[in-house]
């Protein structure tokens, strides 16, 4: 299950200058720039969940109640014809989304495994239904964001979200620092702590740890991360809707991040690359994609034990 | 609320609470002796929903269509998992769930291919097409009350199969130690390959029942598989008993829950669910 640190270093330093770049040879093309971008985005809101399932052992089917909760909080405490802050909302929302999750969090946590899996679908369900019933909330077609924030920070402003190119780069850069992020709080003696808890939680709390307690916090910790991906998705298209709480959200999310390699946080972007890649490149090939896609997939089960970034530190481990 | 109204939604509740059992049913067994999360189930609910109106077309006898397509849904199954189930039992419920998301991508794509994406429907067989007065206003559909009995009379079947046959001992005894029921030199693969097969049957028959009731449409599994998993885990995953309880429970909430509270009633059953698994964490008949 320990995921091969070489590996992690090899993507890192292949990919984010690959990202760097990638937007000056598309200078024309503001589409693929834009799809690249969700498809970070979702990238972002996978590794939140590969997080919890893969290093924390504790499967969710509800994670996209997060995920839709950051796009709707948004439109709740924002202003509707005032440009607010970016960095000050972002902090609100992660704020508010980490209460909801401690809530929701200390009555999830009591259950596990298979149990875990569908209460946590209970909790999203009913958020979805709250929200695709309600009229104030727009109902099924869901709502517009009119006005986009501006970033600056003490008069600086780096970013400007209505421009494609810039918006790639500030989710990115958020891409990156959750990396970063988790890759510091594996490392941390929390981390550590959290990883003996999936290990064997006895013996873990044998040795003197609230298991419950880590848990929540790591709960937390991927509900907020979880929110904000859901928060940049709603600035990037200018709409929210409840489809982004639907359960397929909660369940593709899975599928990529277990393509990817469960638990090795690297995996889960590429998991979401290899997953979207195909998905669009089949969708233009063939009307009946689904069937190609499904197939792909159930190859991929059997023939890769770990995901993608199992099967890569495989093949590293053999040439040296 | 009158009583004849109460009365119709009461029958209303049991007949669907009695049809998710029937689909839950597969579901829990599977489980319960094969220890497989099976995500597709609720696609060959809608395989079965679309071989019935393929073989009314095609022969035009409903009863014959029933047949025909439980007897495919049974080769499907033993194909499945002969091919593909098979290779999954030691590995976690992550790639079994992995596995059966593909399978469900598979089978949306052979039902718009083969049978494209319009809602489809099936007449109600002729035998069947009247109504039974419950009072001197209200009559209730004969076809509706046929498929309540249908599904008693399977859950009985099952009853006995389960507690009565030898099959059924094996398959309790596989359900509470494999490797001891392979020592005892019984082909456990075989008989995990009749286990699953009747789950999908199960699930199919559920949807050729189904299919005069509702329109067939795409996408009508994942629907149906929710709420079969709601009822699953209500009664306590892998017990069919629980099943029977959580179906009529989960059938009457959601049947009551959409007259009587109806800006709730989609989320009824969620919240029953919550409710349920917060005071009895393991389900109501767990084991």
């Amino acid at each position: 299950m320990l995921f091969n640190k070489r590996t992690e270093r090899y993507f890192i330093w292949l990919f984010f200058p690959l990202a760097l770049l990638l937007p000056l040879f598309l200078e024309q093309n503001t589409f693929y720039v834009s799809k690249l971008t969700s498809v970070m985005i979702f990238a972002l809101f996978v590794m939140s969940l590969d997080y919890l399932v893969g290093r924390c052992g504790l499967i969710t089917l509800g994670h996209a109640m997060f995920y839709g909760l950051g796009g709707y909080l948004f439109w709740m405490i924002a202003p509707e014809y005032e440009a607010v802050n970016f960095w000050v909302y972002t902090f609100y929302i992660c704020m508010i989304a980490a209460a909801v999750a401690l809530v929701i969090g200390f009555l999830v946590l009591r259950t596990s495994g298979i149990y875990m899996i569908m209460i946590t679908l209970a909790f999203a369900q009913m958020t979805f239904y709250f929200f695709s019933d309600s009229i104030e909330f727009g109902g099924n077609d869901g709502l517009f964001i009119y006005v986009k924030p501006e970033t600056s920070i003490f008069g600086l402003s780096f970013f400007d979200l209505d421009n494609p190119t810039h918006f790639y780069y500030l989710c990115l850069l958020s891409l990156f620092n959750t990396l970063v992020f988790f890759r510091l709080l594996i490392r941390s003696r929390f981390g550590r702590v959290v990883d003996a808890i999936h290990e064997n939680p006895g013996r873990t709390t044998a040795l003197g740890y609230n298991i419950f307690l880590f848990r929540l916090m790591s709960y937390v910790i991927a509900s907020a991360l979880g929110a904000y991906a859901g928060y940049l998705f709603t600035l990037q298209y200018g709409f929210v809707n409840p489809s982004m709480l639907a359960w397929t959200t909660s369940g593709s999310a899975l599928v990529m991040s277990i393509l990817g390699g469960m638990g090795s946080i690297y995996g889960a972007v590429l998991g979401t690359f290899v997953y979207e890649g195909l998905h669009y490149s089949l969708e233009h090939l063939t009307e009946h994609w689904l069937l190609f896609m499904g197939a792909l997939i159930i190859a991929m089960v059997m023939l890769f034990k770990n995901g993608i970034a199992g099967y890569m530190e495989k093949l590293l481990e053999k040439r040296v | 609320m009158t009583t004849s109204l109460f009365l119709v939604q009461l029958i209303n509740g049991l007949q669907y609470g009695l049809l998710l059992f029937l689909i839950a049913s597969g579901l829990t067994l599977v489980f319960g002796v094969m220890g497989i999360l099976n995500l597709a189930h609720g696609s060959m609910y809608m395989v079965g929903a679309y071989l019935a109106w393929y073989f009314v077309e095609h022969t035009g006898s409903f009863g014959l269509s029933a047949i025909l397509s439980a007897a495919i849904a049974l080769l499907i199954g033993i194909l499945v998992e002969r091919t593909l189930i098979r290779q999954l039992y030691r590995r976690n419920h992550l790639d079994q769930v992995l596995l059966t998301i593909g399978m469900i991508f598979v089978f949306n794509a052979l039902q718009s291919l083969l049978w494209g994406n319009d809602p489809l429907g099936v007449a109600v067989p002729e035998p069947l097409s009247g109504a039974v007065p419950l009072t001197e206003v209200l009559e209730y559909p004969v076809y509706r009350i046929f498929v309540a009995l249908l599904c008693v009379a399977i859950a009985a079947l099952m009853y006995f199969m389960i507690n009565k046959t030898r099959l059924g001992m094996l398959i309790r005894a596989g359900e509470s130690n494999r490797e001891m029921v392979e020592c005892l030199g019984i082909d456990i693969r075989k008989l995990y390959t009749i286990v699953f097969a009747i789950g999908v049957m199960l699930a199919a028959v559920a949807g050729v029942a189904a299919a005069p009731m509702s329109s067939i449409v795409p996408g009508m599994g994942e629907h149906i598989l929710i709420t079969c998993f709601v009822v699953v885990v209500i009664g306590g995953m892998g017990s069919i008993k629980g099943a029977l309880v959580a179906a009529l429970l989960v059938g009457l909430v959601d049947t009551f829950a959409s007259v009587l509270l109806p800006q709730l009633s989609s989320m009824m059953i969620y919240i029953l669910m919550a409710f349920i698994l917060l005071l009895k964490p393991q389900g109501l008949f767990s084991s």
